[in-house]
């Protein structure tokens, strides 16, 4: 029975003829462009996840602590919670790098009258604080604390790069969601037409004691084998795409978004996609009307 | 084998009402060759439909082979039609494939043992007479031939009762009494046959009891 189901599926899979290709065209049109998406919105994220590692939050104190003070300041600054690491940074300390930074043109800061920048600590937050979100929250704790003149924290422009990434995954989303409702309303179409062909065996099918499973398998598993098809397609587009772009790319993004490398969809994302074809098409198949009478 | 009770049937409403069958009783034993004639119209094939539960009666009750059709589940049906051969004035042959495939194409349906289809095929063409045309398409085929291989489905699954609407209403009069002659070789190796037509002429050639409608009535029972 089910070497029957499969072979009729795949005549009507040769009926379709063109609306079929068609079909399989749109379903990996729309997977590309969702795997497209995906792909770009993977590696942003891995990147505002590496940019997450080196933020670190400044907290500015109104007077330098004495020694015998500095460790209860620094275990109170811990006790606000998410802190990975503290590092106190004199006024002394703070000089000598301003110093530094400045290079030749140091004695503009000899000739101060005195030293005019604020002791600090610096705060690396936790992994579960470096989101731009546990950042703000850990600076607005930090502001609170008596001792804190002003509190700078890092993440302004993480913060711009997940909202991006966001809008991305929205956009990613919604071009996704109108080619995939193109692809199934296409495998709608060439399994009805299939249907419309097949009309006189599905009443053949009924009239001689066919279940209703029988004759409506082969035209899911028509939709499903478009759909796994399709799937196929658009991993060897994006694979073809990525083998094109990312040496070209790869250059480019140390010094612009701070990745090595772009990595590519995983085996299980892969599988994901054409999962998600495979059910495209069924869906497609599904949808599909044209019942004979009987 | 088949038992209807008062049945009727109506389709549309008010001035389009129209009675197809209106009170019909009667009985098939397991067995009987029995001729359902009446002129075109009469309800022949509104009643063989709803004996294959294609249509419901508006009133009455249906059983055919052991089911109550009338309160036959939709699920039910294939059961039903599994027990019953139908054959139509149109052969109804699915015209890409061949003769062999168009009679195997029912077991296949049906899920039978993969072993079992080519002799079981073999056999139904070998009882129609038409073996030698098993690789045939359709469009090669005569009319007579046509409605042999659409016999030859019919029986390849084995069913307990034919059902045989207008089976001879294409044919010239020899082809009919071909036809004729092969649904009693059926028939006299033990399916039930209910036999429909429109030719008077053909009645008394059966020798068998006839049922006869007139405008959705049953007005004679006879033999």
């Amino acid at each position: 029975m089910l070497g029957f189901i499969f072979n009729e599926a795949m005549r009507d899979l040769r009926r379709a003829g063109r609306v079929g290709v068609s079909a399989i065209l749109l379903i990996a049109l729309s997977l590309t462009a969702l795997g497209g998406f995906w792909l770009l919105s993977l590696n942003l994220g891995r990147a505002i996840a590496q940019w997450g590692d080196r933020v670190r939050v400044i907290v500015y104190l109104k007077d330098e602590p004495p020694a015998a003070r500095l460790e209860e300041l620094l275990q109170r600054i811990e006790a606000v919670g998410g802190v990975q690491r503290l590092r106190f940074v004199s006024k002394a300390e703070a000089l000598r790098v301003l110093k530094r930074s400045l290079g030749s043109q140091a004695d503009v800061a000899e000739q101060l009258p005195r030293n005019p920048l604020p002791a600090s600590v610096e705060v690396t937050p936790d992994a579960a604080m470096a989101t731009p979100e546990g950042t703000r929250a850990l600076v607005s704790r930090l502001a609170a604390l008596p001792e804190v003149e002003e509190v700078q924290g890092g993440s302004q422009w993480v913060d711009g790069l997940a909202q991006f990434r966001r809008l991305f995954q929205g956009v990613g989303l919604a071009v996704g969601a109108v080619l995939a409702l193109a692809a199934i309303l296409t495998v709608t179409t060439a399994t009805t037409l299939v249907l419309h062909l097949r009309r006189d065996e599905m009443e053949i099918m009924r009239l001689v004691g066919a279940t209703e499973n029988v004759i409506r398998w082969p035209r899911l598993l028509q939709g499903m084998a478009q759909g796994l098809v399709a799937s196929i397609v658009a991993l060897a587009t994006l694979e073809l795409a990525y083998a094109v772009a990312v040496p070209r790319l790869e250059p480019l993004l140390p010094v612009t978004i701070g990745l090595e490398r772009v990595a590519f969809l995983s085996p299980w994302q892969a599988l994901a996609l054409i999962g998600a074809g495979t059910m495209l098409g069924a869906m497609g198949g599904l949808l599909a009307r044209g019942r004979a009478h009987a | 084998m088949i038992r209807l009770q008062h049945v009727s049937k109506v389709y549309g409403a008010g001035a389009s009402r129209v009675v197809a069958l209106n009170g019909i009783t009667f009985s098939i034993a397991k067995g009987e060759f029995v001729v359902l004639n009446g002129a075109s119209g009469a309800g022949k094939t509104t009643l063989l439909r709803m004996l294959y539960r294609a249509d419901v009666p508006s009133e009455g009750d249906i059983e055919v082979a052991g089911f109550d059709v009338t309160e036959l589940r939709r699920s039910e049906i294939p059961r039903l039609r599994r027990s019953i051969g139908i054959v139509f004035q149109d052969s109804k042959l699915l015209a890409g494939r061949t003769v062999f495939e168009n009679v195997a194409f029912v077991l296949r349906v049906l899920g039978a043992p993969r072993r079992e289809i080519t002799p079981r095929t073999f056999a139904a063409l070998k009882a129609v007479g038409l073996s030698a045309r098993a690789q045939a398409y359709p469009n090669q085929l005569s009319q007579g031939e046509a409605q042999r291989a659409s016999l030859a489905r019919a029986i390849v699954k084995s069913p307990g009762l034919l059902l045989a609407d207008e089976p001879t209403g294409n044919l010239d009069e020899d082809m009919a009494g071909e036809i004729l002659g092969l649904v009693k070789d059926i028939w006299s190796r033990g399916t039930t046959v209910l036999f429909a037509t429109h030719q008077a002429r053909l009645v008394p050639l059966l020798k068998r009891r006839t049922l006869r409608l007139e405008h959705g009535r049953l007005v004679k029972d006879e033999g």
